[in-house]
């Protein structure tokens, strides 16, 4: 914060001659009233700045017209200055950047931008005062010109920009809190109150716990939201969301990664296919999945250790399943080879040949 | 009943796997950081310590390089909610003998600490396939070539565990005993710890670790 020091002082009651001003700025200044009343007698000896300065002082220590008093003072800059034989234009400069200044520092002494009232007029009679003063030095051929006007407006609009970029940097902190309160009210507390509401169903619990986990850990270390990149991402997905679905427990295994091309979308829906078959047949909530990246090939392994079947045996939705997976991974290029037996749960196979691949 | 210490951060974590193993196992202590589990583990003298991978000061490979000198006899299994690949193979390689995630049942939880006691490695699937992802392809790099790389039937072990099948199933399906599948697994967890092979150096190294 930039902070002017302000004479503050109030008229004298006991040491008075006409209204107390010299008697209470000696006080603030711990000066002899003499002497201040000395000074003020030879200043009104130039132009009469001496009588104008008091009178401005009078008029401020009310309180009342701060106006009245900056526009006394002004005049008795002015007056002062032209007594000193300092040019006309010169004179007007200063007369109004004193206006503007003292205007300014009126408001509370702090350069800060806030509303106060008299901040408007205070910056231009300044701004106003710095550009009749500057373009006389210019005229007149000052090297000091430039600067001193570039100082001035880094001086005037330093705190605007400051301000401003404070206020940006807070925003974009309340828009990250905002975002992250969103998304824990949209996935946790809502895991939470599903979890309260499901405390009996056990399964369900824990299914809502893991699909919880799994979300927030790619939220907080993974790929964030959105489409996979990588088959490890997709299987990833497809796991959470059969899991979430039948509540079951699917433990996923990878050795190795690969981007997700057309061939790979369908191995991982041909492994989503698979999956949610083994969570609605199997009669067993064990269910894993194991996906290995070899430079020749892509293989993914579903396997559950329910049930099992035998093929010529099951109704036709079973098998229909089945074969769906297995004309999947046909016309995209692979295979599919389902072992199964009653009793001994079911693993299938999905392959998928990388062309191109070194 | 063997005797275990649990250590975890997360005091709620801890209070429902003891409450989970309570009849199974014997928890004889707990603790939240590696300070705290060094000094328990030096008291009480476990046969297996339940160690969490991330601790408030330390990795759980802290803990086990602070007591595993003095006390040879102590078994560590990993349990974590982490599924990062550089956080399993840190604690294998600082001489846990097993890594096993938090959603693990009731049962296997008290199987593996059980396999862990008798000095057995517990690979979970996904452990499995980490270590597979670690040791696959490329030129042996090391002077020991027998450390660098996994036998074929190594390999082939490893991929059934990633596949979720059983050490009993396994045995069945290569007409082997489970005592020799277990023998397989140890083989690749030695490995694993003493290995220098090139391979492993930079597959950690992708994965920030070392």
């Amino acid at each position: 914060m930039t902070q002017i020091p302000v004479l503050s002082f109030q008229r004298s009651e006991r040491d008075r001659v006409v209204a107390g001003i010299c008697g209470g700025l000696a006080a603030a200044l711990g000066v002899d009233a003499t002497l201040v009343r000395l000074v003020f007698a030879v200043l009104a000896l130039a132009g009469g700045a001496g009588i104008l300065l008091y009178f401005a002082l009078w008029v401020w220590t009310g309180g009342r017209h701060p106006v009245i008093a900056v526009l006394i003072l002004a005049l008795a800059t002015m007056g002062l200055l032209q007594a000193l034989g300092v040019p006309w234009s010169v004179v007007l400069g200063a007369g109004l950047l004193v206006a503007g200044l003292v205007l300014l520092a009126r408001r509370g002494a702090t350069l800060r931008p806030g509303g106060g009232s008299l901040f408007i007029p205070g910056i231009a009679l300044a701004m106003a005062g710095a550009v009749v003063l500057l373009d006389h030095l210019g005229s007149s051929g000052h090297v000091f010109g430039p600067g001193a006007l570039a100082g001035a407006l880094v001086l005037v609009l330093a705190p605007w920009v400051w301000r401003l970029a404070s206020e940006r940097t807070e925003r974009i902190r309340l828009a990250e809190r905002a975002a992250i309160a969103a998304r824990i009210h949209d996935s946790v507390l809502q895991t939470l109150a599903l979890v309260q509401r499901d405390a009996d169903d056990a399964p369900r619990v824990r299914a809502l716990a893991r699909r919880q986990e799994r979300e927030l850990r790619r939220w907080l270390y993974g790929s964030g939201y959105g489409d996979a990149e990588t088959l490890a991402d997709a299987l990833a997905e497809a796991v959470a969301d059969v899991e979430e679905a039948h509540l079951v427990r699917i433990e996923l295994a990878m050795s190795g990664d690969a981007p997700l091309d057309d061939a790979l979308t369908q191995v991982v829906l041909a492994a989503r296919e698979a999956l949610v078959n083994a969570a609605k047949h199997a009669q067993s909530d064990d269910i894993s999945v194991y996906a290995e990246v070899e430079p020749a090939a892509v293989s993914v392994f579903v396997r559950d250790r329910g049930i099992g079947f035998d093929r010529s045996a099951v109704g036709p939705d079973r098998r229909g399943i089945a074969e769906s997976i297995e004309s999947r991974m046909r016309q995209a290029g692979g295979s599919a080879t389902i072992t199964s037996a009653p009793g001994e749960g079911t693993e299938i196979e999905l392959t998928m040949p990388r062309g191109g691949a070194s | 009943m063997i005797r275990v210490v649990l250590v975890d951060d997360h005091e709620l974590f801890r209070a429902g796997v003891r409450n989970e193993l309570s009849g199974l196992v014997d928890i004889v202590g707990e603790a939240g950081s590696v300070a705290e589990a060094t000094r328990l583990i030096r008291e009480v003298d476990p046969e297996v310590v339940l160690l969490d991978v991330h601790l408030p000061d330390g990795g759980g490979e802290a803990v086990i390089a602070a007591v595993a000198q003095e006390r040879p006899a102590v078994r560590f299994l990993a349990l974590s909610v982490s599924d990062a690949a550089e956080d399993v193979i840190a604690v294998i390689r600082a001489g846990a003998r097993g890594y096993v995630t938090k959603t693990i049942s009731r049962d296997e939880l008290a199987d593996a600490i059980r396999r862990v006691a008798e000095g057995d490695a517990v690979f979970s699937p996904r452990l499995a396939g980490f270590v597979l992802d670690a040791f696959r392809s490329g030129e042996p790099m090391g002077a020991d070539e027998e450390l660098e790389t996994l036998t074929p039937r190594e390999r082939e072990v490893l991929q059934l565990i990633a596949r979720g099948y059983m050490y009993k199933e396994i045995a069945a399906r290569l007409s082997l005993s489970v005592k020799t599948i277990e023998a397989h697994v140890s083989s690749v967890l030695r490995k694993l710890q003493l290995s220098t092979r090139h391979e492993l150096a930079r597959w950690a190294q992708e994965r920030r670790l070392v």
